[in-house]
């Protein structure tokens, strides 16, 4: 579904990334661990063209992203992001904010997009909070309505920049609770995080990234009980 | 009647500037002081400094420069019979009053920004408030004070064009004069706009030199402008 | 010196009088210089080079002199374009003109301070640049403008005491008509600045209301 080739990112002189490649298939969920500064939320964000592609290619879901006459808005409504920040719309009511781009992008009509919503909602746990404002949200709740807002377009692929990493602790299940359930459903899913007990629960591959490389990849089992490479070793202890 | 513009008109307006530059260094240094002890005054833990301070820095900032300029001009005559400061010093007393209000609005918010930690850091130290203020939050709030500060100054020099409806020669007044001479307003007061830029770009660029050096760099929506002439 | 406030009882209305007069231009003034506002400042972040250089070079130069002055170049400039109003109007434009260069740079500020994560979700759920500056951005941009902008209208009130000089009939100029009649000097100036300080405490007040009613969703939060 993803097809990832030398896939090079530099901003300026600063080489991010430096010849990814992966293959990520339908109805996987795929976890990118590894320290900071390793480009692993970069090489996520060069998958819905939030970032721009230096060099490489990136095929996902049958679109070119190298290829100019590529429309990235078709891309993104088949790739959703959930982002470290949650980033709603805080002027708009929650439900609002899983409406907007189901009305303005795919333009269906207002009674297609407020059914869908309060689906999602409920689906996510808060159907009760769909008509207050995101200010009196709290973490955990704003990350899972930005979930409930980035399903709403239906999208075949389903991207998580470290989604919990702006939580308190108490508050992360909550997130990672939805996250397996949606993992349970099939969708295919690249979830950059540090969430390891996550990773071994719910991933069928684990990426390790460190200075721009995938270093080493495997089924959970593989990395985190037997890690072959140095660094990720390396990495693993000092996280586990 | 009317002579043209010609160079030596130049002169009354380059006596002007300086003159305005004077008018402005003198009511600056002395509105950055007393708005320094305004500005502690309102931020300090003393009930009636905060209100005293309160009061003054209120009132000032809701009348316009223009009232001010004319209160001490004609007032101070009136009221200290007996006094009567020249021209220079009354400009300079206005200007003071007025500047040290706002200055004392940038110190205080200079000294809210300094992180509430840091204030509790300093108390759970053992700290008395003067020392706390001396060596933990004034070190550190007169930095980020710098940058509203150059926008202030700005305003300091356009305010200072008011001073003129008390005759004082400064930049604007000489304007005037020199229309009067040569019957030409339009040459002569773009001429004045001119020189008002040059002192007010270059106050601005030693700002954006300073903001350069130092990476410290103001929100311009929280910045209490002052020059909104 | 004995204060004598009873002088100044057969000229109250002509103080009020200067006092609405002073509102009135500064109502005007403030609507018309936000409107041109907005276009000086999608003028100089707008794609068109020439344009863009030459709202820049408006902004600074508004910004960099003293109202008066550019009062008195409107003022004289005015009748040399063949022009003949009355002062009144030679301070309006220049009220609007002064206020449009500020309002600009407050509009960039405002668009600037909003968080670069909303922008990037707009775009991630596939929205179009323009969709996302009417949908995503505006609002919050307009929430953090707001104080600046009521800032702006109590400035712009206070500095339309300036067009005294060139005789408009507003407030200040009505102090000192009074002071030169009655020689109460000092207490017309006291009556005229508390007349300024009720009317730009009650802006201040409304402002800070309107600010929260406005922007509900806002309460505890800085976008």
């Amino acid at each position: 579904m993803i097809f990832v080739e030398n896939l090079h990112k530099k901003f300026g002189p600063v080489h991010v990334l430096k010849g990814v490649d992966c293959h990520i298939r339908e109805r996987e969920v795929v976890c990118v661990i590894g320290p900071s500064g390793s480009g692993k939320s970069t090489f996520l964000r060069c998958m819905n063209g939030l970032e721009s592609i230096s060099s490489g290619s990136i095929v996902i879901n049958k679109h070119r992203l190298d290829d100019s006459k590529t429309n990235i808005n078709l891309v993104r409504q088949e790739a959703g992001m959930v982002f470290q920040h949650f980033n709603l719309f805080p002027h708009l009511r929650v439900i609002e904010n899983v409406m907007l781009a189901p009305l303005k992008v795919a333009k269906v009509s207002k009674e297609e997009a407020r059914a869908k919503a309060e689906v999602l909602l409920a689906k996510v746990g808060l159907a009760a909070k769909m008509d207050v404002f995101p200010g009196s949200l709290s973490g955990g709740q704003m990350q899972r309505v930005a979930i409930a807002r980035a399903l709403a377009m239906d999208p075949k692929i389903m991207l998580f920049d470290e989604p919990t990493s702006a939580l308190d602790p108490e508050i992360v299940g909550e997130v990672l609770t939805v996250m397996k359930d949606l993992a349970s459903e099939g969708m295919t899913m690249v979830v950059v995080t540090h969430e390891m007990g996550f990773a071994r629960e719910v991933a069928d591959r684990v990426l390790f990234m460190d200075q721009g490389l995938i270093v080493e990849e495997g089924t959970p089992e593989e990395i985190f009980s037997s890690p072959r490479h140095a660094r990720t070793q390396g990495f693993l202890s000092k996280v586990l | 009647m009317f002579r043209p513009f010609e160079w030596q008109d130049l002169l009354p307006l380059l006596e002007g500037a300086w003159l305005t530059l004077q008018l402005c260094g003198v009511s600056g240094i002395l509105g950055v002081i007393f708005g320094l002890i305004l500005g502690i005054a309102r931020t300090s833990p003393s009930r009636i400094a905060r209100w005293i301070s309160t009061i003054y820095i209120s009132c000032v900032r809701g009348i316009p420069i223009l009232v001010i300029i004319f209160f001490v001009f004609f007032g101070i005559p009136l009221l200290f019979p007996g006094l009567e400061p020249d021209k220079f010093s009354s400009a300079v007393i206005a200007l003071t009053c007025f500047a040290a209000a706002y200055v004392a609005e940038i110190v205080r918010g200079s000294i809210e920004a300094v992180a509430k930690g840091q204030s509790e850091a300093a108390d759970a130290l053992g700290l008395d408030y003067w020392r706390k203020l001396r060596y933990v939050i004034l070190p550190q709030a007169v930095k980020i004070m710098v940058p509203p500060g150059i926008g202030f100054l700005i305003g300091l020099v356009k305010d200072s064009s008011l001073v003129t409806v008390t005759g004082l020669l400064e930049l604007t007044h000489a304007g005037n004069v020199v229309t009067n001479l040569t019957g030409d307003p339009i040459k002569t007061f773009l001429i004045v706009a001119a020189m008002y830029f040059v002192i007010c770009y270059g106050i601005s660029w030693l700002g954006r030199l300073y903001e350069k050096r130092t990476g410290i760099h103001v929100d311009p929506l929280k910045v209490p402008e002052p020059a909104g002439l | 010196m004995a204060l004598y406030f009873g002088d100044l009882l057969p000229y109250s209305s002509l103080l009020l009088e200067g006092l609405w007069t002073g509102l009135y231009i500064t109502l005007v003034a403030m609507l018309a210089g936000s409107a041109l506002g907005v276009l000086v400042y999608l003028g100089k972040v707008g794609p068109g080079k020439p344009l863009s250089v030459l709202c820049t070079f408006y902004i600074e130069a508004i910004r960099n002199t003293p109202l008066l002055v550019q009062l008195y170049l409107i003022y004289f400039a005015l009748p040399a374009l063949g022009v003949n109003l009355e002062p009144v109007w030679a301070a309006v434009i220049g009220l609007t003109l002064n206020n449009a260069a500020y309002t600009a740079e407050i509009y960039r500020a405002g668009f600037e301070s909003v968080p670069r994560g909303l922008r990037e979700a707009g775009k991630a759920l596939g929205m179009k640049p323009a969709q996302i500056v009417r949908y995503i951005i505006l609002l919050p941009a307009t929430r953090n403008v707001f104080p600046a902008l009521t800032n702006q209208l109590i400035l712009l009130f206070l500095a339309s005491s300036i067009g005294s000089i060139i005789s408009l009939p507003e407030l200040t100029n009505a102090i000192m008509s009074v002071s030169n009649t009655t020689y109460r000097t000092i207490e017309v100036l006291a009556v005229g600045g508390l007349l300024y300080l009720a009317v730009s405490a009650l802006m201040s007040l409304i402002s800070k209301r309107a600010e929260t009613t406005i922007f509900r969703w806002a309460v505890g939060t800085h976008v």
